[in-house]
């Protein structure tokens, strides 16, 4: 395949990932220095052409063609059959109403968090079990880490030029888990989007640092959900898209109690309102609300987006924010699709 | 050394080939002229444009000023906005007022 990148000439490997710490193109950690071998193998795995545009960021213009993906992906340890998940993230990402520019550049410092879905998971070893969000596992650490060298290479989040976070959270440097589909009594994530259930897909948030549920002794889903409420408190009134990562140990009660799962979102909207005064975290564009009249955390049912991850044992559950509390980033879902 | 010692690696950034905008045309002074205040719609923006306006009609006897909220500081101005406003200021201040 003929490639067009600048080719830079090193002694060695430890001379390359040195070189490229100098030149601003890691995220802090060492990189694979990627070949132009390992950019083709990459490339065929996709089914991609190097010129092949995946994304384009709507602001500042910064092209993601497969060429760059791949080199990016290489530099973050992934391996070639990621491909067509990390095209579709890119692709998620650029999408005019992720407002990727606005949460890589904005103060509160949000993640790009990748939710893979389907078979996938499995395919790819996409770790949806034990320690989900935790390190240790080859893909989730790789594709979330090419997602963030994507940002800074390809679309300039630096450090301190674009990003300008006060204190953003380490799952900037990575954040990528699989959907645990054998636990989960529900469709996948991507069938609430509208793609087909039987298919795999990636689903991108614009993610603030989870909030975890601890909750050990309730045997109901109804319990279970309100121990959520006091998550609840340290986010924002009337947030339009929320992400709820539901444990194996908590969605069995959801199960046995034949919840659909749109029930959790009519329930926390119900369950999390307060009167507007009480909150201690409100925006001007989503606390309407005032005084003595009640605000929820959830601007309507909708607003809770759902999914199930994590350990058997333990009564662990999250809340995850996205960035300006769902209103000026929205979720987006790609199908992962093989090019071949 | 040879050169299959040489290790060849690609650089993984994208530049954009884009050329520098051009600056419009400053005006030699302000005395009679309408300076518009562009706020980005964060909390203080209008009182920071506000207060700049202040010190400028300390030097410069300036026409009443026009005041423009975009609505959104997380993204670029509607075209149409800035379009409207250059036909209604002869200089415009724009300030993130977080």
């Amino acid at each position: 395949m003929r490639l067009t990148s600048d080719v830079v000439e090193m002694n060695d490997a430890f001379e390359a990932i040195e070189s490229f710490y100098d030149r601003g193109w890691s995220d802090g950690l060492p990189v694979v220095p990627p070949t132009a071998e390992a950019v083709d193998r990459f490339l065929q795995a996709g089914g991609l052409a190097p010129g092949q545009v995946l994304g384009t960021e709507p602001v500042k213009g910064g092209v993601a063609t497969a060429e760059k993906v791949a080199i990016n992906s290489i530099m973050a340890g992934c391996r070639p059959e990621y491909m067509p998940a990390i095209a579709a993230a890119v692709e998620a990402i650029t999408a005019d109403e992720f407002n990727l520019h606005a949460i890589t550049a904005s103060t509160m410092g949000a993640s790009i968090l990748v939710l893979i879905s389907g078979p996938a998971v499995e395919e790819l070893g996409v770790n949806s079990g034990i320690s989900a969000f935790g390190p240790g596992h080859r893909a989730n650490a790789t594709i979330g880490r090419a997602l963030r060298l994507i940002v800074i290479n390809l679309f300039g989040s630096r450090s301190g030029e674009i990003d300008k976070a006060t204190l953003g959270h380490p799952g900037k440097y990575t954040w990528c888990f699989g959907e645990s589909s054998d636990r989960s009594p529900w469709a996948p994530i991507h069938a609430d989007m509208g793609l087909p259930a039987d298919g795999s897909a990636v689903t991108l948030f614009s993610a603030l640092s989870g909030i975890q549920v601890g909750e050990h002794a309730a045997n109901t889903p109804e319990g279970i959900l309100d121990s959520f409420v006091n998550a609840f408190w340290a986010t924002a009134p009337g947030m339009s898209e929320v992400l709820i990562v539901l444990c194996p140990e908590h969605v069995a009660f959801f199960k046995d109690a034949g919840w659909p799962k749109s029930r959790v979102g009519e329930y926390l909207y119900e369950v999390t309102k307060r009167p507007a005064s009480q909150w201690s975290n409100p925006t001007p564009r989503s606390h309407k609300a005032a005084g003595d009249a009640l605000a929820g955390a959830l601007e309507s049912p909708e607003s809770a987006i759902v999914t199930v991850a994590g350990a058997d044992g333990g009564g662990w559950s999250a809340v995850i924010p996205t960035w300006s509390n769902g209103h000026r980033s929205k979720v987006v879902t790609r199908p992962i699709t093989s090019k071949q | 050394m040879t050169n299959q010692e040489t290790l060849r690696v690609l650089d993984p950034t994208f530049v954009p080939a884009v050329a520098s905008p051009a600056m419009a045309d400053r005006p030699r002074d302000l005395n009679g002229k309408t300076v518009g205040l562009l706020a980005n719609d964060k909390l203080n923006a209008p009182e920071l444009l506000d207060a700049i306006h202040e010190v400028l009609t300390d030097s410069y006897a300036l026409a009443p000023a026009h005041r423009v909220n975009k609505g959104n500081a997380s993204n670029p101005a509607d075209p149409d906005l800035l379009d409207k406003i250059a036909g209604d200021v002869d200089v415009v201040i724009t300030a993130n007022g977080d």
